[in-house]
């Protein structure tokens, strides 16, 4: 695993507002490195050509939601080693439930706190640390 | 309420025949709005109506909540703000007064360490307003859901106009509604649509309402 401040995020968001939320957060976690993505479309096609360590989507998005980037990227030899934390409003216990089975590594419930991103971030990197 | 009518405009009983007629003519309106497709459709755009109040209700509060607590914030952080203006200037004097009493009675030590404090306060309060933001992200995801509605019913009106309407008028319509590209699409998860916020989850065990419940359903299901 790469140093953690070194690691580079990519943040997919339909909304240049939250991106920029989620990007701000996880410069003041500590994470500097960040590009952004306004749909799963875009990501995928930045995660194909581009190295990046983490995925933080939405799943609400035009072109490809959230689900079917996570799919891809699960699908994917190259790109499915890559955590997918997803943060979106929706609730639904089926939609948690399935974004679990489909292989991301959180799920945060929009509107969020500072120390939910934080925790559920470093959570995360704990499983990578303890795997690498 | 009984309306007044003057003593020369008595209301006229209506005859049993009359009756009869409207109802057969609200019958027949019935079937061929059914036969052409329209009742259907409007029905079911209508009985969103008031899911749509329901989001416009959730849009009026997320944007009063946000700007209230933005401003509140704000006024936090002018405060701490002028708090360390204010002993700036205080610590000002105290220096040119005597720069060693200054510093020897532990003054400027104390200063640093406010402005310390105090401005972690303030990145915390950019923090909070920075957060607010993401009401424009919530309710412009209901407003989609709201303007989709009013397009579906204006669809349904046209259909019904484009119906009613003269061949060459109709076609003049039709013409413009493919021309303005109506129909867009509604994002879908294995054909299911998205719901977007839950503008009330009152009553409705299928949604959870905060991320704890998220950590325990998820824990729950071994993840």
């Amino acid at each position: 695993m790469s140093n953690p401040v070194d690691m580079k995020f990519l943040i997919v968001d339909d909304f240049s507002t939250m991106r920029r939320i989620v990007r701000g957060l996880l410069k003041e976690i500590g994470y500097i490195n960040a590009e952004e993505a306004e749909d799963g479309a875009v990501a995928l096609n930045m995660l194909k050509n581009g190295k990046f360590d983490f995925v933080v989507s939405d799943i609400n998005m035009p072109n490809m939601n959230g689900f079917d980037l996570l799919k891809a990227i699960k699908a994917d030899d190259a790109l499915k080693h890559l955590p997918v934390l997803m943060v979106t409003a929706e609730a639904r216990k089926e939609d948690i439930v399935l974004a679990a089975q489909t292989g991301a590594a959180g799920y945060i419930v929009k509107p969020f706190t500072k120390a939910t991103l934080e925790e559920k971030v470093q959570k995360i990197m704990q499983k990578l640390a303890a795997t690498a | 309420m009984k309306m007044d009518l003057p003593d020369n405009m008595q209301m006229p009983a209506a005859s049993p025949e009359i009756f009869q007629q409207l109802g057969t003519l609200t019958r027949q309106l019935h079937d061929t709005l059914n036969m052409l497709g329209v009742l259907p459709g409007l029905k079911h755009t209508v009985d969103d109506l008031p899911d749509a109040r329901s989001r416009l209700t959730y849009i009026a509060t997320k944007t009063a909540d946000a700007a209230e607590k933005v401003l509140n914030l704000v006024d936090k952080a002018k405060a701490d703000q002028e708090h360390i203006a204010s002993e700036t200037r205080k610590l000002a004097k105290l220096i040119v007064a005597d720069p060693v009493k200054a510093v020897a009675s532990g003054a400027v030590m104390n200063f640093v360490q406010d402005v310390e404090t105090t401005t972690h306060r303030v990145d915390g309060h950019l923090t909070d307003i920075m957060m607010a933001q993401d009401f424009h992200d919530l309710t412009g995801q209901v407003v989609a859901k709201v303007v989709k509605l009013a397009n579906d019913l204006e669809s349904q009106l046209v259909k019904l106009l484009v119906q009613a309407a003269p061949l060459e008028q109709a076609q003049k319509v039709e013409a413009a509604l493919t021309a303005h590209g109506h129909g867009h699409g509604t994002p879908t998860v294995d054909g299911v649509i998205l719901e977007g916020p839950v503008v009330d989850a009152e009553g409705r065990s299928d949604v959870v309402s905060n991320q704890g419940e998220v950590d325990d359903l998820l824990a729950s299901l071994g993840f």
